[in-house]
This record gives C-alpha cells, structure tokens and sequence, in this order.
C-alpha cells in the first residue's frame, strides 16, 4: 500500500530555487523542493513502506529544526533508512541554495 | 490443431503457398472479396529445430521467416497477420543467437511493407503476447479479434508476473479490475482503443471475412501506430499519452 | 597524471542525458516539476516517480540540434509504462517531423531498461508498438543511436527496439538479450539457464560479445568523455549495423 503523509512546519529563511534529487529505487528517495510562500513549510511523503509515520515526523522535525527553510517538499519513498532520508535533505537543500 | 492454424485455413483457404519458409509459419497469397491479400500465420511445429519453439512461439526461425514472408508480399496485395502466439521463445540459444534481431526482423518488414503502401491487417484469434505480438500483429493499420477466454494479449505469464511484483495470484486478480492497463483479456485490452473490430465469440469464419473485406479497401490497414491514440475507442485511455507528446511538442521548440 | 575514468553506467538517467549534450545546451523536457507521473501505481503499492523513469533533453550535440532521451534503470528497473513510453515515442515523432522539415535533430536513445512495465502493461505494449514504429521510419532519413550503457542494459520490447535503431554503442557492463536471465530460468528450467550464473550471462548478452556478433556498431569504454566522443562520432561518421538477417549461429549454440 502507498501511505500518504502530511507534515507542516514553522519556517523562516527563504530559499532562492527548486531543487530534486533521488530516485525511487528500494532502498531510497527522491525529493521535490519548491520554494513556499510566507513562513511555513509543507512536506507531502509518499511511502511503500507503511506504519513509519512516527519516524518520518522525527527525521523531519530535525531538519527544519536546524535548517527552518519555508519551502514545499515532496518526497517519494521506496524504503530508504533515516539516515538516508537526512541525507538526502540536506542534499536537496543544498542544491536549492 | 491451434487457433493460428484453424483460422489460416478459414482466411486462406485456396491460396497459393509461400515456399521456403519453415512449417511454424505459413505464409498464402489469396484474395478476400477480389482484394490480394498475403495471410500470414505462426503456427505450432513440434518438429521445429529449436526445442524451446514447438508451440507457436515466435523464435529464431518464426522471426526470420515473418520477415521473408512479409516482404516477399506481391505488389498491390495486402497482408493479413493471423495472430495466435504464446511469446516469445524463451531460451539460452535463442539469446546466444539473438532473439530480439529475429523479432525486430519481423516487425521491420510489416512497418516498411504498410509505410511503402500494403495495408496491414491482424486477426487475433488466441494469444497475443509481448515480444511476439509486437513482432507480428502490432504493426497492422487494422486490427479485429475474437472476443473468448482464448484470446489473452499480456506480456508475461501469471507466476512470473506474480514473482517480480511480489504479489499473489488473487491480489493481481484485484489489480486487474482497478488497473484495467494490467488486465489480460481482450475485451479489457479493447477498451484502449486499438482493436478495431470485436468479433463475438463462436464468430462463423464467412463473417469474420465479410469484415476484413471493406477494412482491406478503405485504407484503415495503412495507419500508423500512433494514429490510435486519436481513435474513438481512445479518448479517454490515451488520454494521458497524447497530454505527453502535447506538452513535448509544445516545449520542444521553445 | 592519467585523469580517472568517470563512469557513465554510474550516473543518473537526467546525468547521463545532460553529460551527452554540449555543455550548457541541455534542457529538460516535462521536467519532475511538472509532475507527469503514474496514475496507475498506488493502486499496486507503488510510490511512482516524478519522471516516470525517462528523462528527455534537447539541446546539442557537436554542435548540431539533438535530443537525447534517457531511461532510468533505478525506477522499476527501467521499465517502461505509458508516459515513459510516450515520452520516447513522442521525441521519436517530433525529430521524423524535424526531418521532414529539413530542420534534423540528433536523436540518442540511451537505454537502460528491462522492457514493459507489469504494471502497465496494455498500454505500454501499444506505445512500444509505437516507438518501433517511429525508429523505422526514422531511421529511413537519418541514423538513429542506441546507447546502451547502462547497468540493466535492454531486454523486452525495448530490446527490439534497440535492434531497429542504425546503431548501437554498448558498454562491456551492459547487456542485450530479449529475456533476461531470471525470466529463462522460470519459463525453462535451470538446466535451461542457471541465472545466477553471471559470467555466463555476460557471455552471452553482455556487450563484447554482442559487438564481436556484429550486433552493435560500437564497444564503449564506461566513461562519460569517451561515451560523449562516441555518441558524437557515430552521427559524423555513421556505421550502419548489418541487415536483420539469421545471423551465423554461435559456436555451442546450434539447435
């Protein structure tokens, strides 16, 4: 089954442009950055891999934590760990500066 | 005796053979209704020379031979594919040897023989499958089929199906419904447009004839593939394809 | 100092597809923004991709208007479905409109794929019936490249394809066959063919071997300059491969 879920955060830092990194092969992601309107970020997950809501919340919250960028992601997911969904944040992040 | 066979005889019925082609394919030049028309059928062989070809598999020889048939169609006479093929021949030699050639040989020669001016025809009246039926049947301008449990158009068997997707036999039943892309009948596999006839089951051969005769006259076996995307039966399943080549077209250029 | 070889079997299909064309020329066409991915996978428990697994880029190559499409053989194993597969066919009917207009585009397909999509599969048949039919027609003016370089290779209704093209530039890496190993073994047996028997395999469909039968026009180093020199050369300088004809059969193989 593919789980659908919703994450919204507070965010202030602007970023200058999209940026999409990944794939959806076993084992990892691929993310779609767009810039947001005004102070929130969304995040849209798509996952193969069901009942990991409270895990993905976690991953999130870390990274707008340290990097509150308003921005509109989507992540497509085929399993990747969480260590790979950071990594492929801070990727995406870092192509959209 | 298998499909391909029974409706060879049926279709064409007093024409003259093709010689020097092997006994999996029969090749006759008759005419249907004044028109010429090349039938063109793979049939079984158990005799065939590659053991993994026996039963109406396009292998090696089928693909080889389609093509010399195919080609060697006289001017002005149309060709008619008589579309009964399980697959494609599954076998090291055939892979050794290079099967997607064999194949690739045959749907060469329908598209060059319809783009040069033969309308090209298919009857499916059993199996359609993958790499067999875009070697022979896929190419045609005009495309009929017999609507019974026989005629199956896929691309890979159920168990293997079942294996790659990592799902059950029953769960790919479901799917079949809600993914009618998935489905394996020929009723579900006409609801995207590209079959042009639907004959009911049991169809007497005399009118399956009668329609193949204004379809040999009119042009329809001229058609490119990607004309079906504009065909009624397509409105609504191509949908998504035509928005693709729009939106290409439109970004192409720009 | 010799420069390390960057390999292209390595990189992504939007990678492989921008490192072909000149450098600043490439541009995407139905990018990932755009969001053009398959209906038809959540129902089957597939998070599709925002590309469906094929990339397409114009831009130019030595110079010259070209395209470039790229499969992505990470997604699905490269499979085609039905907007991966109009994607191909549409780049293939736009550049026949390009030559009929006297305005010719370069075209590469750089294959990576398994064949059909199972998920797909009705609608992905028709539009490899339709890609099979572009190439030939196409290929009648101008050459059409097949690079397979990949690390799936091609198999299927692409790999027919493949075979339809003017030419064919392979990697030792990649393979080209119609029914991949595993598949032979469910349908036939192990005795038929042990898939886990790599060597085997490549010895049979792996590149080399398929350019020593005469069935691709070029061996290619996997490496992104020398595949770019390649590509190049093989619209300046173009080989055709031999008429589709029963070839010799090889040694060990005859029926």
């Amino acid at each position: 089954m593919v789980e659908t879920l919703n994450y919204t955060f507070a965010a202030r830092e602007p970023v200058a442009q999209r940026a999409h990194v990944g794939v959806v092969a076993s084992g990892n992601c691929e993310i779609l950055l767009e810039p947001a309107e005004g102070a929130s970020a969304s995040v849209l997950v798509r996952t193969s891999v069901n009942g990991f809501a409270p895990t993905w919340a976690a991953v999130l919250d870390r990274f707008f934590a340290r990097h509150p960028v308003a921005v509109n992601l989507q992540i497509n997911d085929f399993g990747a760990t969480p260590a790979v969904v950071a990594m492929r944040l801070e990727q995406v992040l870092e192509h959209a500066r | 005796m298998s499909r391909g066979a029974e409706w060879f005889a049926h279709v064409g019925a007093g024409g003259t053979p093709v010689a020097g082609l092997p006994a999996s394919v029969r090749a006759a030049d008759t005419t249907i209704d004044g028109v010429p028309v090349r039938v063109v059928a793979v049939v079984r062989d158990p005799g065939a020379r590659f053991p993994r070809a026996r039963q109406g598999e396009v292998g090696i020889d089928e693909g080889f031979a389609l093509a010399r048939a195919v080609r060697g169609t006289p001017p002005g006479s149309a060709i008619l594919a008589i579309v009964d093929v399980p697959g494609q021949a599954f076998g090291v030699r055939e892979e050794a040897i290079g099967l997607q050639r064999a194949l690739a040989a045959s749907a060469q020669a329908y598209v060059q023989m319809r783009r040069g001016g033969h309308p090209v025809l298919a009857l499916v009246v059993g199996k359609a499958i993958s790499g067999a039926f875009l070697a022979h049947g896929l190419q045609a301008g005009w495309i009929g089929a017999i609507d019974d449990a026989a005629v199956e158009v896929h691309v890979m068997s159920k168990p293997a199906v079942a294996r790659v997707t990592r799902m059950d036999e029953a769960d790919l039943v479901r799917i079949a419904r809600e993914v009618p892309a998935t489905a394996r009948d020929i009723e579900t596999f006409a609801r995207f447009g590209a079959v042009d006839e639907l004959f009911p089951a049991g169809v007497a051969p005399e009118a399956v004839v009668a329609a193949l005769a204004p379809a040999l006259r009119d042009g329809r076996g001229l058609r490119n593939p990607v004309a079906r995307l504009a065909y009624p039966g397509a409105v609504q399943t191509r949908a998504l394809a035509r928005e693709v080549r729009a939106r290409l077209q439109e970004a192409w250029d720009a | 100092m010799i420069a390390l070889a960057e390999s292209f079997a390595e990189r992504s299909a939007r990678e492989r597809a921008r490192g072909l064309l000149d450098p600043g020329t490439a541009r995407e066409l139905i990018d990932p923004f755009e969001r053009v991915e398959s209906p038809y996978l959540a129902a089957q428990g597939v998070v599709p991709q925002s590309d469906d697994g094929v990339v397409v880029m114009r831009g130019t190559l030595g110079g010259v208007r070209a395209c470039v499409v790229a499969t992505d053989g990470r997604f699905l194993g490269g499979s085609i479905g039905e907007i991966g597969g109009a994607k191909i066919a549409g780049a293939l009917e736009l550049t026949l409109r390009d030559a009929e207009r006297g305005t010719p585009t370069r075209l590469v397909l750089a294959l990576d794929t398994g064949g059909i999509r199972l998920q797909e599969a009705n609608l992905a048949i028709l539009a490899v019936s339709e890609i099979a039919d572009a190439i030939t027609a196409l290929r009648a003016k101008q050459p059409v490249v097949a690079l397979v370089a990949g690390r799936v290779g091609v198999y299927g209704g692409l790999s027919l394809c493949t075979s339809l093209c003017s030419a064919i530039l392979v990697t030792e890496g990649a393979r080209i066959g119609l029914n991949g190993p595993d598949v032979i073994e469910t349908e036939a047996g192990v005795e038929e063919l042990d898939a886990s028997d790599l060597p085997l395999v490549w010895r049979i469909t792996g590149g080399k071997r398929r350019f020593e039968q005469g069935f691709a026009t070029e061996l290619v180093r996997d490496d992104v300059d020398a595949i770019r020199a390649a590509v190049v050369r093989a619209f300046e300088e173009p080989r055709e491969l031999p008429p589709l004809e029963m070839p010799a059969i090889p040694e060990g193989y005859a029926p």
